[in-house]
């Protein structure tokens, strides 16, 4: 997930440097007196790497699919004991026979 | 008495038909409905900020967001490895869920972004 993680900040990166380029560009179309129809290639390539590093780190980082079917391989373990409902506290360990010092004479 | 426990494999039912029900996993089926809400939400923000950025107007921009949605639906397809069953009960759980409340998010960052890039 660390790694996703990084890609998709590097993907967000690229976005908004080619916001801010963008936005100089119109500027400097506003000066020469031109209208805005199309945006410069640069921009429109630095968006397309942003848009590949954001789809990148949005199918990672959420997490992996998890199989459904309660008998493929990796469901075989059920962690029943995990569950608070089945947890035992006062059973009859408390009777066996275990003294508190046992040293070595 | 027995509460309601949410052990690690407990299991749901999903027809009214008493005989061959198939029987999944509830806890995983959650997880992989998360899994594909969060990319789906992410997707949709990222695309409105890209369509902002690129000035689409009007319906240009909502082919360049069912464009976006395709993409991220194959990107989730194949993040599945193909065998879509193992995952989820219907394909319509993995192509449609979250599209309209994409929807929505595209275009408020659409909007935000266009208005930052071009008007301001």
């Amino acid at each position: 997930m660390g790694l996703g993680l990084i890609i998709g900040v590097f993907g967000v990166l690229f976005l908004f440097h080619a916001a801010y380029s963008t936005i100089q560009y119109r500027g400097l179309l506003k000066i020469m007196d031109e209208e805005f129809s199309v945006p410069s290639m640069n921009v429109v390539l630095e968006l397309l790497l942003g848009f590949v590093f954001c789809v990148s780190a949005a199918l990672t980082v959420p997490g992996d699919f998890l199989s459904i079917h309660p008998d493929s391989e990796e469901n075989r373990i059920v962690s029943l004991p995990s569950n608070l409902d089945f947890m035992i506290f006062n059973h009859r360990a408390k009777a066996l026979p275990f003294d508190v010092d046992m040293k070595l004479h | 008495m027995t509460g309601h426990s949410d052990s690690s494999s407990s299991e749901k039912k999903s027809n009214e038909e008493m005989n061959d029900v198939p029987v999944f996993s509830a806890e995983n089926m959650q997880n992989n409905m998360k899994v594909i809400y969060y990319s789906r939400t992410f997707m949709s923000i990222i695309g409105g900020v890209i369509a902002g950025i690129l000035g689409f107007t009007g319906f240009m921009g909502f082919v360049f967001y069912f464009l976006v949605m395709t993409i991220t639906s194959i990107g989730l397809i194949a993040k599945a490895k193909f065998s879509v069953h193992l995952y989820v009960d219907s394909w319509n759980r993995i192509i449609l869920d979250g599209f309209m409340g994409g929807l929505m998010s595209f275009v408020l960052f659409w909007t935000f972004a266009y208005d930052i890039v071009h008007i301001f």
